[in-house]
């Protein structure tokens, strides 16, 4: 009796706090590296601001919009890094990072931190960052340096509404 | 405690964190779309009431271009000559304002879609039921248009990950007379190019 009670508490304890797959893999690069990310991890960061504010973007390598919009992150970035956190979230398949996000990144010249996602449900992922969000990508998502979103940009955006954006979470 | 009374609290426990986590995935209760009409790529007018008598019309917004549709091609035929014998209407919309009706027809045929698939110049359609990207689907009711399923067709672009198939479970569901379990889902995909 007493082993059935512990194997029902098993299980509901899975149902309620669903395992997420422990990835420490990396893809190196030349000049960047992309680790896989999990939704507790994406919490994680956008929990530790530590006083800056941060910009998510959500791409893939056959996103064509996104490749339009990537030279201007990688503007932002070069000319916003030191008060604004810059991340990329690639939702390109992991095994992809060595074949297509890499290459596309080192021509891209891209110098911010890029995670490619690895979940085994993508809702999840799509609703921490936004409920109102469906999917679409390119998406974009700027929170204070307190982990408040404060705004969120779907399709692909100009670089004068990136900075625009950016601006108003910043002042 | 006696064993008996240990189960029944063990239970009502798992049943209140089962309830608990059911919420938190706040389902948005369905609305309704009007009557539209458009052209196939043949040129053909088709409107939502020509399939009154349809058990349920799905509606799927796909693309050419995009690889999360095509990537989905096989299984949308698949559905399409599935559930059409069951009695449900399948219509594909193509809004993108990058592709033409000549791609739209060519795409299909070289893809092997059989099933109706209709142009929506200027995206009218797409803005009437707020789709976002491709590939998105919606059920509706035959009789009076109201959204009873919108999100992804299943839950993985890869055909050997897919472990939830949403858009059959829940055509299952209304065929067999049961409100969708879980009306809205959602997966990555490519934004709709608007005008």
């Amino acid at each position: 009796m007493k082993s059935f009670i512990i194997i029902i508490l098993f299980i509901t304890a899975g149902l309620i706090f669903p395992v997420e797959p422990v990835l420490n893999y990396i893809h190196p690069g030349k000049d960047q590296s992309i680790k896989e990310i999990t939704v507790k991890k994406l919490q994680e960061i956008i929990n530790n601001r530590d006083g800056k504010p941060l910009l998510i973007n959500i791409w893939a390598t056959w996103c064509e919009p996104c490749r339009e919009e990537f030279p201007d992150l990688v503007k932002i970035n070069n000319e916003y890094g030191n008060k604004l956190e810059v991340i990329g979230i690639s939702v390109d398949f992991p095994e992809q990072a060595d074949s297509l996000i890499v290459p596309f990144l080192e021509e891209q010249n891209a110098k911010f931190t890029i995670y490619v996602l690895n979940v085994p449900e993508p809702e999840d992922f799509i609703n921490l960052l936004n409920k109102k969000w469906g999917g679409e990508i390119p998406a974009t998502f700027i929170f204070d340096k307190k982990g408040v979103q404060k705004k969120f940009l779907f399709g692909k955006q100009s670089y004068e509404k990136l900075v625009n954006s950016i601006s108003e979470v910043t002042k | 405690m006696k064993k008996g009374k240990m189960l029944i609290l063990l239970a009502v426990v798992t049943g209140f964190f089962l309830f608990c986590g059911s919420i938190t995935n706040s389902a948005i209760v369905p609305a309704a779309v009007e009557n539209f009409t458009l052209n196939d790529y043949n040129k053909v007018e088709h409107s939502l009431t020509d399939y009154k008598d349809a058990n349920a019309i799905v509606i799927i917004f796909i693309a050419t271009q995009c690889p999360v549709s095509n990537a989905y091609n096989a299984r949308m035929e698949q559905l399409y000559l599935e559930y059409k014998d069951k009695g449900v209407a399948f219509l594909g919309i193509n809004s993108n304002k990058t592709e033409g009706i000549d791609e739209i027809k060519e795409h299909a045929k070289e893809k092997g879609l059989t099933f109706t698939i209709l142009k929506d110049e200027g995206n009218v359609v797409a803005d009437m039921f707020d789709a976002s990207h491709t590939p998105e689907a919606y059920v509706l009711s035959s009789n009076d248009f109201k959204i009873l399923y919108n999100g992804r067709i299943d839950n993985s672009r890869d055909e050997s990950e897919i472990s939830s198939q949403d858009l059959r479970i829940a055509l299952d569901e209304i065929l067999n007379g049961k409100t969708v379990g879980n009306p809205e889902t959602k997966a990555f995909g490519c934004s709709i190019k608007r005008i």
